[in-house]
């Protein structure tokens, strides 16, 4: 249905204007965004989007037991368990632990006491709450445990710690920190000879090139006889060359022995009994003992195919962010530290100094169901589907947005539909133009300051629903508050453009949509909303002297003006009029889905 | 545990500082290298086509793997060329902001990490575009900030991670099979091959096999359910949703061993019987298709294959249907005939119509029955070989090492590695090697063949068995043909066998992380044997993903751009750019051919032929430059862009050496 959208102008930064893409393109679904979602710098004075704030981690913590890690005590973590960093920085060093099959999460769970015990009744059971000694992790939801891979604890606590000397024998860790002794000492003595020929290269990098060429050890052609096992094996170097290796075009004289081989005794005969295993794969059931791929690619080991043999998951970290503005770098948002507290020390939002609009069209608004609650949803959804909710082509209808002013001060605004330069293809001469012409109040109209609720008078008696139905007809009372004063120069010739109500800080406004007669697809336009407001003094203080010289440099941070851009989709048009054939209704819901 | 065995070879120099290292505390490569704040650890994205690999440098595995929906390939031109500039425009620029969320979330979600402080390591395929090349520098700079990137080639660090430098890397991923030898660190770019015999190619496959051969019973519906079980039906395509085909294909695909029919010729004259039909009719741009219906066992293969292209595009006439059909009952008749393998049942959702329309329960699932055979031979897709547009993954290997300097093919033939997603099938490498030995094994075709040069091409023996049904788009476009008359000029005597001078190397092809060697035994070369299977057991699919990790944590890596480096060369090309736009908005009549040549790419072009290897494919590339969208920044360094240096160590250097101030 309509709805509202703010633009950000990061995603237009490279065109020169600033200007929003145009509302068909598909990029413009990037350039909007909800104002719930944008954040405001002061110091530039602009709109700021998730997309272009720079964004820091000020904190972690997990999500499951909300202990909160701070991030120099990841760092440590991180340096002193190298090798399997990824267990202490992002995931949960504590007792949280996730289910490999259904990512539910597992809990400690003791073993059933011996047999005697259950037999014999004792008091004492109900306080041991600690139960038997071998603890294992157990999922509620769909009853794995952990010993079915072998899992079990000696006791309920730092679950994470008694774990890792598990896996701290990981191969590929292990396999990795070899990987990298193998390759530092030739690193070493490779940078070492590169010192030593950078003279060269600077000297002339072509007999240098040259000159490396033709020293490069061309296979076969030292030794003719030397076979394809003595370049690698038990064959001496020869005797010209020196005894290290030089570079990288040595290193393979020097052979990298895997600590697990693929083909090794336990790693090839597991993955070649797999191979017969799938094969045979049970026909009922076989297929969910077969572990998901999503379950089985974050390990780098080749990992068993079987269901069966999955480990349980730590629970990934999550993170408090700071955000900035990209330009000037001043904090945009700040979580507070505690992991429980879900409040900000600094929130700069958007809402807070935008007008947030409403939009929303009379015509299409589906009526209150009469008969409660036995209309079934389907018939709303029919209604959908025959374009009873949607705009019929050739006809015009009336809109109302609905303009709210979160600032002290009252507002001026002035709304305008934004059109872009007719787009310049060669293809069809005719520019793209939008099927359908919007209407809109053409001068500024006001809004008054936001006040607590008590702080306002009685007016909001003067417009009922009496009012509103005498302003659509065009005999109109807003001038009613002081700054509305102009509010009647807006006014459209049907009366149905203008200012329709005022009421606290809210100020509705009509605009007319009038639909081409051929028209199809979404109605949809950019809007450019610019308000004028008078700062207070104080204010002004704070504020950056680019901010107030850039508007009204002559009044000199008394009025200053902010423009922004909006996307309003009013709704979609029904499509033509052989609405009864099945084709073009699935036509006109793939259209509406797009 | 012991570390590499003492060989005579290694200088004992080096010995004493491995030992040395190897006695000192497991501390050590932390105190050494990692700051307190441990923000020297590089940030390692492997950006898949399918699926993104991230992580740090230095640890053992990725942080997270995930999905992406949309691939990084540059806007595909349509032929009507001028009018969609201006939505191609769009929609590289729809690409760049849905590549910056993916980055954003990497950093963000995923790692958790302050882009500010992190260098940056994108492990990039050799032929990724410059300009997605581009688009990845462009938001890692500018939205994200980082102090520096550096690209680097994922088959040498697929090397790295298996401890070499000297290797042939087949990358078989997600929209290709890429294979590039590498020695002594140096990719050699113009030996690359690439085929599109993939894991999207086995997707739409497999859906083509699913919707005609696996059966499906609805779900209970409260009438039936107390009569009989549902009747199994034929798969309606609507269950076959995207995940549930790579759900299949992840969880039931396995790769069959060769089968023996394949190797017994049938007649051979089949292929006189193709060359006149072949020769009547058909167009240019069928060539993939007819090379492989002419070559194949059964036509069905390649049906399949023209069926699962049609499919994937959403095209497909009731008509040609029918007779792609018939193919792939051909193909079933075959595959049975060498399958083991069970059927296996699924449940999956049911269609939405059918759900509302009978009734039935809220959550009730259908039933999928997967056949055997499809489990069994769905992969066979990749492993057909004989079209010079689709090559096999063995054909990749062979082609390969048709190409490179003779003395290096027994080097790079017995340390093949083979990564990608794909790979992870099981079975895959198995097969992949018995592939590669059967072929080269196998008997030359009699000489009967010469009459049609243009079958020159295929090399796996390949009886026809209903070579009847010629279909009668099967033509060769002049071109494939002229390379052929070129590939089989030199030995015009003989049968044509493209892999005749390969034959002697069979016994030293060795597979670097093939899981199973047993079968080596006794045909293989001990140098063979020495290496194959001796590579660390890492999952194909993340093998580049430790090799970044791995050159992060030397600190090695291929040529950093940094930050300033590249604001200066930004700048550069916005000016220029501006300039452009100005006189584009002077006369756009006059420059619009020139704005719609550089936005056609030049994968797609080559995708349908390749320029031949001897110069490099990336030359067409820099085409890009100029135009509506920013132009190819020349702080990127890439391989096409530079001619490459001989001697110096190119691709990869030492990072240490580099004056790369901190920032």
């Amino acid at each position: 249905m309509s709805s509202i959208l703010y633009h950000c102008t990061c995603t237009s930064a490279s065109t020169a204007s600033n200007v929003p893409p145009e509302p068909t393109l598909p990029s413009s679904a990037f350039a909007f965004h909800p104002l719930h979602a944008l954040y405001f710098c002061e110091e530039c004075d602009l709109v700021r989007c998730n997309r272009c704030v720079s964004v820091e981690v000020s904190g972690y913590f997990c999500p499951n037991c909300l202990f909160e890690v701070p991030s120099a005590s990841v760092r440590a973590e991180k340096n002193r368990f190298r090798a399997r960093a990824d267990i202490f920085t992002t995931r949960c060093a504590r007792n949280c632990f996730q289910c490999p099959h259904c990512r539910n999460t597992l809990s400690v769970v003791p073993s059933d006491p011996p047999e005697e015990i259950l037999t014999q009744p004792r008091p004492q059971t109900t306080t041991e709450s600690i139960g038997e000694p071998p603890f294992f992790l157990y999922c509620n939801f769909c009853r794995w445990d952990s010993q079915e891979v072998g899992i079990v604890f000696e006791k309920p606590t730092g679950l994470a710690l008694q774990l890792q000397k598990l896996e701290d024998s990981l191969p590929d860790s292990l396999e990795f920190e070899r990987l990298k002794d193998h390759f530092e000492p030739l690193l070493r003595s490779s940078s070492s000879s590169h010192h030593h020929t950078q003279a060269s290269h600077h000297r002339n990098p072509i007999t240098a090139a040259a000159s490396s060429a033709l020293a490069r050890d061309v296979p076969g052609l030292h030794q003719p006889i030397r076979g394809i096992s003595g370049r690698t094996y038990s064959n001496p170097k020869p005797p010209a060359r020196a005894n290290a290796p030089k570079g990288w075009d040595d290193w393979d004289s020097v052979i990298y022995k895997s600590r697990l081989e693929v083909a090794g005794s336990g790693v090839g005969i597991r993955i070649e009994s797999e191979l017969d295993w799938i094969k045979a794969l049970d026909e009922g059931h076989g297929i969910g003992r077969v572990a998901e791929m999503e379950q089985r690619w974050l390990s780098s080991w080749t990992q068993s195919l079987k269901a069966r043999q999955l480990q349980p998951l730590r629970i990934p970290l999550h993170s408090k962010k700071t955000k900035r503005c990209p330009d000037c770098r001043h904090i945009l948002i700040k979580p507070e530290q505690k992991a429980q507290s879900v409040r900000y020390k600094i929130k700069l939002m958007a809402a807070n100094y935008l007008p947030s609009i409403d939009v929303f069209v009379p015509s299409l608004v589906p009526p209150p169901p009469s008969g409660g609650s036995q209309l079934p949803k389907s018939k709303v959804k029919d209604a959908e589907d025959n374009g009873a909710l949607m705009m019929q082509p050739g006809k015009s209808y009336p809109f109302q947005m609905t303009f709210t002013n979160p600032l002290y001060e009252p507002i001026q605004v002035r709304i305008s539909v934004h059109r872009a330069p007719p787009r310049m293809t060669s293809g069809d001469a005719i520019p793209h133009r939008p099927p359908f012409g919007i209407t809109l109040p053409s001068s500024a109209f006001p809004i008054s300051a936001f006040a607590e609720a008590w702080e306002y008078e009685d007016d909001e008696d003067m417009f009922d629903e009496d009012d509103l139905e005498q302003m659509l007809s065009g005999n109109s009372s807003g001038g009613g508050l002081g700054l509305g004063a102009d509010s009647r120069g807006g006014r459209g010739s049907k009366g149905h453009v203008g200012v329709l109500e005022r009421k606290a800080n809210v100020t509705r406004v009509g605009g007319e949509v009038l639909i081409g007669r051929d028209a199809s697809g979404e109605v949809k336009f950019n809007m450019q909303v610019s308000y004028t407001y008078r700062a207070e003094d104080s204010a002004a203080d704070t504020t950056s002297p680019k901010k107030t010289g850039k508007d009204d440099p002559a009044a000199a941070g008394e009025m200053k003006t902010f423009t922004f851009f909006t996307l309003v989709s009013l709704g979609s048009i029904a499509p033509k009029a052989d609405t009864g054939s099945g084709a073009s209704k699935r036509d006109s819901a793939s259209t509406s889905a797009r | 545990m012991s570390a590499v065995p003492a060989t005579p070879s290694r200088s004992s120099a080096a010995a004493a500082a491995r030992a040395d290292l190897l006695a000192s505390s497991p501390h050590y490569t932390t105190t050494k290298r990692h700051s307190l704040y441990g923000t020297e650890d590089r940030i390692i994205i492997d950006p898949g086509s399918r699926v993104w690999k991230v992580g740090f440098s230095g640890e053992g595995r990725p942080r997270d793997v995930f999905v992406v929906k949309h691939t990084l390939s540059p806007v595909p031109t349509s032929a009507s060329g001028v009018r969609d500039s201006i939505d191609e425009v769009e929609k590289e620029r729809l690409m760049e902001l849905e590549l910056q969320d993916r980055l954003r979330s990497v950093f963000f979600n995923s790692l958790l990490a302050d882009p500010k402080s992190r260098k940056v390591i994108v492990i990039e395929s050799p032929l990724l575009p410059l300009a997605v090349k581009d688009m990845f520098a462009r938001i890692l700079f500018h939205n994200l900030e980082v102090p520096s990137v550096s690209f680097m080639p994922s088959h040498l660090l697929s090397l790295l991670s298996v401890g070499r430098v000297t290797g042939l890397v087949l990358d078989c991923g997600h929209t290709e099979s890429t294979l590039l030898p590498v020695y002594a660190s140096r990719p050699m770019f113009s030996n690359i091959r690439t085929s599109p015999l993939a894991g999207s190619r086995l997707t739409s496959h497999l859906r083509a096999l699913l919707l005609l051969f696996a059966s499906y019973r609805a779900p209970p519906t409260i009438i039936r359910a107390a009569a009989q079980p549902a009747v199994a039906t034929r798969v309606p395509e609507e269950i076959l949703t995207e995940a549930l085909v790579e759900e299949v294909k992840a969880k039931c695909l396995f790769v069959g061993s060769p089968f023996d029919a394949a190797t017994q010729p049938e007649n051979d004259d089949s292929m006189d019987v193709d060359q006149p039909s072949s020769a009547s009719t058909g167009t240019p741009s069928e060539s993939g298709r007819s090379s492989r219906l002419s070559m194949s066992e059964s036509q069905a293969p390649s049906s399949a294959a023209s069926v699962s292209r049609a499919s994937g595009s959403g095209v497909g006439s009731d008509s040609s249907f029918s007779t792609q059909e018939i193919h792939l009952r051909a193909m079933e008749e075959l595959y049975k005939k060498h399958a083991t393998a069970t059927d296996i049942q699924m449940r999956v959702v049911p269609p939405p119509a059918h759900a509302v329309a009978a009734g039935s329960f809220n959550n009730a699932r259908g039933t999928l029955t997967i056949p055997g055979w499809i489990r069994e031979r769905a992969a066979e897709v990749l492993f057909e070989g004989g079209d010079i547009d689709e090559r096999s993954v063995a054909e990749l290997i062979l082609d390969s090492l048709l190409k490179v300097p003779v003395d290096l093919r027994k080097t790079l033939a017995s340390s093949i590695l083979v990564v990608g997603g794909t790979a992870m099938l099981p079975g895959f490498i198995q097969r992949l090697h018995a592939e590669i030995i059967k072929t080269l094994e196998s008997q030359p075709h009699p000489p009967a063949s010469i009459l049609s040069p243009r079958r020159g091409g295929q090399s796996t023996p390949t009886p026809s068995a209903s070579g009847a049904n010629t279909p009668p788009d099967a033509v060769t476009p002049t071109a494939v043909r002229f390379q052929h008359r070129q590939m089989i000029a030199p030995s015009p005597r003989r049968a044509y066998d493209p892999y005749a001078t390969l034959r002697s190397i069979a016994p030293h092809i060795a597979i670097l992380n093939n899981p199973s060697i047993t079968n080596m035994v006794g045909h293989a070369s001990p140098h063979a044997l020495a290496n194959a299977g001796k590579a660390p057991a890492f999952a194909p699919a993340l093998i580049p993903w430790v090799g970044g990790s791995l050159a992060g944590a030397l600190k090695i890596s291929s040529e950093e751009v940094v930050r300033d480096r590249w604001d200066e060369a930004y700048e550069r090309d916005q000016d220029a750019q501006r300039q452009e736009l100005e006189d584009l908005a002077i006369n756009t009549v006059t420059i619009e051919p020139e704005t719609a040549s550089p936005m056609k790419s030049p994968r797609k072009s080559q995708l349908r032929y390749r320029p031949p290897p001897a110069q490099p494919v990336g030359a067409s590339i820099i085409l890009e430059g100029g135009g509506l969208r920013p132009p190819a920044y020349s702080a990127l360094p890439d391989w096409t862009r530079s001619p490459l240096s001989v001697g110096a160590p190119n691709v990869v250097w030492l990072a240490q050496q580099q004056s790369v101030p901190p920032v």
